[in-house]
């Protein structure tokens, strides 16, 4: 399999930064307006940034080592004009660092774009904003939950569906912020005990029914003792005691976990062991919660900002027929 | 449009064939949308002979694909067939899409005929479209009759007059149509009809027709006639709206019906404009204050929406007696999209009401206004707050006003937080230095250390329109010092805030405050732990660099700080620094050689 999940991204990215590097990145800013006015890019162009995005991640390490300070983002699901909310809250990339705790797409009405903006960020500022694969990241989930038709109405073939799935495939596992809070989109699994373990798992592939990469993506933190079955049917649940020993083991502060709305935006669990964040505001437009991102300082200070839906006239609904007049 | 391939060499309406019968919907819409590449292949007169009539009989598809037809077939697409002289052509197959069932498909197809028509000749319409106009009109299914009461608009004031009898006798018919969506799609096109008939006809077939729409049993009839009320009116002498529409005006206004009461509120301006003063006075004035007071709160938004524009058509007296009392009432409404959309408007009283009467009867309910419980209500009021600023004059406004304002600078929503900041600086200018210093000078500088990134970006933009207002000297000494104070701040977010600070509101400083206060924290900022700092420590000395290169002082500062600066900022070991910097450099060299 060769060393590609080997952490030598920094050292690949400047050797490759030459003259045409420097192109790329002109072509990358005018790629990042477009999209952050919503105007989905080319066929073409999707291809190419692809491409790009998998020869950057695949330097990558399953668990990526990321410095402070950072904002921690958990669920989006295609809410494009939330996200923006999200950034006018937060600060804009590059000026804010960012790691998103997967579940990018499905559900909401732009995952094309809000998929597409973030790896157009990610392959522009590499070391500013790091992307890890949740559950939704998946062939099979997308074509259940929506990003497979969205793909399919906005550029009339599956070409981009496939593209973006095969990136999904290269997304870190997890991530560790200064060796002390580690961050993952759903949880532990009973069949690692230790980040280094993680780090041995053969992560470039569709996400597994189940072990230990499933886990990774699918687990609940839960009022029980040690483990118990989901009720998603993959995954596990896991008690105080599981999540304290793990960050005993692995000298972590905080497990940082997005995969569960919380209705106030975050949600702190086991004596502050554990946080879910939620970055999706008014969920799938009707459930009505606020969302968060949580802040970490350079010294790791903890601070969460929570925010509700972007308003109506910065926003749109996209309809396939135009909508209903009100009055019929 | 790509046309290089020899025409001989394919089979277009093959091809099309083929692709309208593939199983992708998608690509029988991409078929559908190169018909004018298919019959730009074919020529005119095969495209004509072949494509007209295999898209009028082949062509029974999903909406989405109709619909597309439709739309392709209005894009003067008489020009592929041969010209103008032929558009009639074009009638056939969209005559067959606006009898389909798919509302969408024939308002799309009616929508294509009417832009047909545009390019006919007054013998083709009377050869070709009015014959479609009747068979449509009579035909036997609901759909064809609804979608014929959109064509008789357009070409009624094209059509020489015995026709024109014989279209309003039809269209009459379509107002008496036994199926309500055709009397609805009547009621619907009824004024766009009525703005071309003659006098004479207003107040005869017009009426009529009107009239019998206005008594339909179904709201969603009624509602559409508000639209043909106003037409009827604009077409009249206020002596004839008095006599011949007063009672329809009473009817519609307090219709069982809450859904033609808010259509009659929402047009309520057109519709007083429409009918000429006196009868505002005499009669719309309690009509409207009924509107305000309606039990439903879709119909009070709406007439509240209507609140400025209708007072200005009445006096001064009559809006204190009448409206004031309402417009209190409505800003205690238990509904908040009714305070909302009162809060928008409010404003727009003030200068109908003048300095007096806004201070004693509008100013209460701003300040009440201001402390409600739902943001959009206090955001409203306090982006349109200049208007009242006008009329009342800034030293009430702030007195009366302020503490409400100091109140919503630390308001929960960042929005209403960021309206309050852009109204700052039209404030300071009002106010005054010394008054501003004490009063809102605080303020301006607690918005840095917000902690949501739009305030602290929009707070850095206020200090440099203050810095504007109050001169380069003011800034030094109560801005600079606080901005660069927070440049060693434990918690980077505050560093950040400074070096966009700098960025943000340098350019309205002088080279000597750079020199002496700016500079040296800058460049500590650019040796930050922390990547992000440094590289907008180097955008902020591009902008430097930019700003001051005209001088020689300028230059010579550049050469002495801003370049060996940048120069080891550019081997840094963070990629974005080293972009970002050499960027900076290559401006900076730029402007010094």
């Amino acid at each position: 399999m060769g060393a590609w999940w080997g952490e030598k991204g920094r050292v690949g990215l400047r050797l490759r930064l030459g003259v045409l590097g420097r192109l790329f990145i002109c072509f990358r800013f005018r790629q990042i307006e477009q999209l952050q006015r919503c105007e989905p890019i080319s066929e073409e162009q999707v291809k190419r940034l692809c491409l790009k995005a998998r020869e950057i991640l695949i330097e990558e390490g399953n668990v990526q080592v990321v410095d402070s300070p950072v904002t921690i983002c958990g669920d989006i699901h295609g809410q494009f004009f939330d996200l923006m909310e999200l950034f006018r809250v937060g600060g804009f990339c590059p000026e804010t660092n960012y790691l998103f705790m997967g579940d990018f797409v499905d559900r909401g009405f732009y995952s094309v774009e809000t998929f597409l903006l973030l790896l157009a960020l990610k392959v522009r500022y590499p070391e500013r904003i790091t992307l890890i694969r949740g559950n939704h990241e998946s062939r099979q989930i997308t074509q259940v939950y929506g990003f497979y038709d969205e793909c399919q109405r906005k550029y009339g073939s599956s070409n981009v569906w496939r593209w973006c799935c095969e990136v999904f495939d290269y997304l870190a596992l997890g991530a560790i912020v200064d060796g002390r809070v580690f961050c993952v989109h759903g949880g532990l699994s009973p069949n690692l005990q230790s980040i280094d373990q993680i780090r041995a798992i053969d992560r470039k592939q569709e996400v597994p029914h189940d072990g230990p990469m499933c886990d990774l993506l699918w687990s609940d933190p839960d009022d029980i003792q040690g483990w118990g079955l989901s009720p998603r049917g993959a995954g596990f649940l896991f008690g105080a005691d599981i999540t304290k020993a793990f960050a005993h083991h692995n000298a972590t502060d905080l497990i940082a976990r997005a995969h569960q709305l919380a209705m106030e935006g975050y949600k702190h669990m086991f004596d502050q062991t554990i946080v879910t964040v939620w970055s999706a505001p008014n969920y799938c437009y009707r459930c009505g919660n606020v969302a968060s991102i949580l802040e970490l300082d350079e010294h790791l200070g903890q601070e969460y900002k929570v925010f509700s839906s972007a308003p109506l006239d910065v926003r749109s609904v996209p309809a396939k027929r135009p909508p209903a007049d009100y009055f019929l | 449009m790509d046309s290089n391939f020899p025409p001989e060499d394919i089979a277009p309406i093959a091809i099309l064939m083929d692709e309208l019968k593939s199983d992708d919907v998608q690509l029988r819409l991409n078929a559908i949308h190169s018909i004018p590449t298919i019959a730009l292949a074919l020529g005119p007169d095969r495209a004509r002979n072949e494509l007209i009539p295999f898209l009028q009989d082949s062509v029974d598809d999903e909406d989405e694909v109709l619909l597309a037809l439709a739309e392709e077939l209005g894009r003067n697409f008489e020009e592929y067939i041969g010209g103008r002289e032929y558009a009639h052509l074009l009638l056939g197959p969209l005559e067959h899409l606006s009898a389909v069932e798919e509302t969408l498909v024939r308002d799309k197809a009616a929508e294509s005929i009417t832009k047909v028509s545009a390019v006919m000749s007054q013998a083709q319409i009377e050869e070709f479209y009015i014959p479609l106009l009747k068979r449509l009109s009579h035909g036997e299914w609901f759909t064809s009759r609804t979608s014929s009461a959109a064509l008789y608009s357009e070409v009624y004031a094209k059509v020489p007059s015995p026709i024109q009898d014989e279209l309003r006798k039809a269209f009459a018919a379509l107002g008496s149509d036994d199926t309500p969506m055709v009397r609805r799609a009547a009621a619907k096109w009824l004024g766009p009809l009525l703005k071309h008939f003659a006098p004479q006809h207003i107040s005869t077939d017009g009426l009529q027709i009107y009239r019998k729409l206005h008594s339909d049993d179904q709201d969603s009839v009624r509602l559409l006639t508000i639209e043909d009320l106003i037409a009827i009116a604009q077409k009249m002498s206020p002596a004839e709206v008095h006599e011949h529409l007063l009672k329809q005006i009473r009817q519609s206004i307090g219709d069982k019906s809450w859904r033609v009461r808010y259509m009659a509120a929402s047009h309520f301006n057109e519709l007083a404009e429409a009918v000429g003063t006196d009868l505002v006075r005499d009669e719309l004035v309690v009509q409207y204050v009924q509107l305000l007071k309606d039990n439903e709160a879709e119909v009070r938004t709406a007439a509240a929406s209507q609140i400025p524009g209708f007072s200005k058509l009445i006096d001064r007296e009559t809006i204190l007696s009448r409206i004031t009392p309402c417009v209190r009432d409505l800003s205690q409404d238990a509904s908040q999209h009714v305070r909302a959309a009162l809060a928008n408007q409010i404003n727009g009283l003030a200068p109908l009401l003048g300095k007096e009467a806004t201070i004693e009867h509008l100013l209460p309910l701003f300040l009440h206004l201001l402390k409600d419980d739902f943001a959009e209500v206090r955001l409203n009021i306090i982006s349109k707050i200049e208007t009242v600023n006008n009329v009342i004059g800034i030293e009430y406004l702030s007195e009366s006003l302020l503490p409400a304002i100091v109140e919503l600078a630390e308001d929960k929503s960042w929005r209403v937080r960021q309206a309050i900041i852009e109204y700052i600086p039209l404030l300071a200018n009002q106010l005054g230095r010394p008054f501003f210093d004490e009063q809102l000078g605080n303020l301006c500088m607690s918005w840095l250390g917000d902690t949501v990134f739009s305030i602290r970006e929009a707070a850095t933009v206020n200090l440099k329109k203050l810095t504007e207002v109050f001169g380069v000297e003011w800034a030094r000494y109560t801005i600079v010092p606080r901005v660069m104070g927070m440049g060693a701040h434990p918690n980077y977010l505050f560093r950040m805030t400074t070096v966009q600070a700098i960025t943000t509101i340098s350019p309205s400083l002088t080279l000597e405050i750079i020199r002496a206060d700016v500079i040296r924290p800058l460049l500590e900022l650019s040796k930050d732990p922390i990547p992000n700092i440094r590289f907008n420590a180097s955008k902020s000395l591009e902008v430097l660099a930019s700003s001051f290169g005209s001088s020689s002082e300028g230059r010579q500062f550049i050469q002495e700080w801003i370049i060996p600066t940048l120069q080891q900022q550019k081997d840094d070991q963070d990629a974005d620094v080293r972009y970002f910097a050499n960027r900076a450099l290559q401006k900076a060299i730029s402007v010094t050689s």
